[in-house]
């Protein structure tokens, strides 16, 4: 494949793609561009593309507003939170699924697959009265545990998959030399699969940095998110754009520009569960 | 497998067992109950056992049956936006093999965006005064004026309107997973069909297509139910208006529970909602999956 000459219809073809990649930049290089000009030139008639004057404006405007900070802080403890928890709990049941196959196996990865379809909405009213009735309403805990129903079912089937590829001779020689089972997973398995476990971490970071229903459920005050603050400076004072053009750069470029880095694991994870089938 | 090893096997599986019996089974079970019974919000002790009033309820509520028909309009909106566009790029960046790397990653980036963020942040490009889209649409002539079209003010387009960063955000999906798909198809494969004399299109029907049936069929299935289920992307550009020309069903029964305190019927439209994504997505996987469909077809 990639041997193969410059054509001219294949110019054609990379020429047409980079004008699809450039519609597809733009929507967002046009939300860092307003993050930068004054908050009232965000709304200007007509609009202007580049910032007429740089100003940091939209950023200090929100500066002084506590709730941004720890918004920001609750999102970052409970994407942690539920990172740690979906892993931890997916580890031993992919390793089980991966290397002693078996029904029961096959059934949990059934049973995950359909954890998926069920509508977020469908599970966030029960388990807001489940939060209420532990008093837990309104805590990182509270989200943290039902952010892990959206990513345990997504670890585990990540997680098998990448297990898949380790060759179960491993554990036996592992335990030849005197490990336990267990301790054969914890020391041998575990870092020979590391980095599958990070992208499985990635996801389950993203699905509960990102996530919005559960976290409006669930929080009032002490444990906003993110999100919910960012959409917020919409409902409360009107339309705020300036200062939500900044917000909303702050909240996802550290997640973007990590992604790129990670890019080639991160697509070997989203590709395998539904190319493998 | 020896008894040991089974034993082992349940106690790795118990864990996450005991957590999603915990943490999902258990609120579902919470969530049947509840849709046969009347309770308030506020005191959900004080209950009284309706039978299936909520579920004759929900299923004469005109608000309920606009809200599922408007989440089956953005599913299907999103969805042959998304797959079609996202297939044409896929087969673009296969002709250019693996000089479309660069690209490729471009490509990836929104995938990485927050949906409330895709979801403001088209907001903020489509308002009609101030929006840079009915600008832009303005300065190449295409509008008259830049107030012309309310994107998501006028009732007649809004659903479509609200798609818009979601075909954004998601098409990038699409395209990865049906790339890797077609990169999969053995070359030799695609050779003999060539040297039989097969045209470029014979290729994609008789051969391409055929192949691709699996990841088509779970890229669809997974879009679909994403697309169902969407809730903040829309909420943060309408909250569903206007005038409810937006609403989808969890939005609905978000209202229903969160403002109107009305917790039973609330259930009630939620244990339907779960039934129906359940089926379709069963049914989808049935029809369009045909493991089988390769050596028929090709």
């Amino acid at each position: 494949m990639s041997g193969r000459a410059l054509t001219p219809g294949r110019l054609l073809v990379i020429a047409l793609l980079a004008l699809v990649m450039l519609l597809y930049v733009s929507p967002y290089g046009y939300l860092m561009l307003t993050s930068f000009k004054p908050p009232e030139d965000a709304i200007a008639i007509p609009p202007h593309i580049l910032p007429r004057q740089f100003s940091l404006d939209s950023y200090s405007s929100f500066a002084t507003d506590p709730e941004v900070p720890r918004s920001f802080r609750n999102s970052l403890v409970i994407a942690t939170l539920s990172t740690a928890l979906a892993v931890a709990l997916a580890l031993p049941a992919a390793w089980a699924i991966a290397r002693y196959g078996s029904w029961p196996g096959r059934l949990f990865l059934l049973i995950a697959l359909v954890t998926r379809m069920i509508p977020y909405i469908s599970i966030a009213i029960p388990f807001f009265a489940l939060m209420r009735s532990f008093r837990l309403t309104d805590t990182w805990l509270a989200v943290a545990l039902a952010h892990v129903t959206v990513s345990l079912p997504l670890a585990i089937w990540l997680l098998a998959g990448f297990l898949e590829a380790i060759p179960g001779e491993l554990e036996d020689a592992a335990r030849v030399d005197g490990c336990s089972r267990l301790a054969a997973l914890l020391r041998v398995i575990v870092p020979v699969a590391a980095g599958g476990i990070v992208v499985t971490a990635i996801f389950c970071f993203l699905a509960s940095w990102n996530e919005f229903l559960f976290a409006l459920m669930l929080t009032s005050v002490q444990a906003r998110t993110a999100p919910l603050v960012i959409a917020g400076f919409k409902t409360q004072y009107g339309i705020n754009w300036g200062p939500m053009t900044a917000i909303a750069t702050l909240y996802s470029l550290p997640v973007i520009v990590f992604s790129l880095f990670m890019q080639r694991r991160i697509v070997a994870g989203m590709t395998m569960g539904a190319v493998k089938g | 497998m020896s008894r040991a090893d089974r034993r082992y096997v349940l106690l790795l599986l118990a864990p996450a067992a005991i957590y999603l019996a915990v943490f999902v089974a258990w609120p579902l079970l919470n969530l049947l109950r509840d849709s046969l019974y009347e309770v308030a919000l506020m005191t959900p002790g004080e209950r009284s056992f309706v039978g299936l009033d909520n579920f004759s309820r929900a299923l004469s509520s005109s608000r309920v049956g606009g809200a599922a028909l408007r989440t089956l309009g953005y599913t299907l909106i999103a969805l042959s936006i998304e797959f079609t566009l996202g297939f044409g790029i896929a087969l673009l960046f296969n002709s250019l093999g693996r000089r479309s790397e660069l690209l490729r990653t471009i490509f990836l980036f929104p995938l990485m965006i927050p949906p409330i963020v895709a979801g403001l942040l088209w907001r903020f490009l489509l308002i009609d005064n101030f929006g840079i889209v009915n600008h832009v649409l303005h300065a190449l002539g295409l509008l008259a004026a830049t107030g012309d079209i309310a994107w998501l003010g006028d009732r007649d387009i809004v659903l479509f309107s609200v798609t818009l960063p979601d075909i954004w955000l998601t098409t990038s999906f699409v395209t990865l997973v049906l790339y890797t798909g077609l990169q999969n198809i053995p070359a030799s494969l695609l050779e003999a069909a060539r040297i039989d004399g097969a045209g470029a299109l014979q290729l994609f029907r008789h051969v391409t297509l055929p192949l691709l049936r699996p990841v088509i069929a779970v890229v669809l299935i997974i879009r679909g139910i994403d697309a169902a289920r969407a809730f903040d992307i829309i909420w943060v550009q309408t909250e569903g208006g206007p005038r409810f020309a937006s609403e989808v069903l969890s939005m609905h029964i978000y209202r229903i529970m969160i403002r109107y305190g009305d917790v039973g019927f609330a259930s009630a439209i939620a244990t339907l909602f779960l039934l129906a994504l359940l089926l379709i997505s069963l049914l989808a996987f049935v029809g369009i999956w045909r493991p089988g469909a390769i050596r028929r077809d090709a």
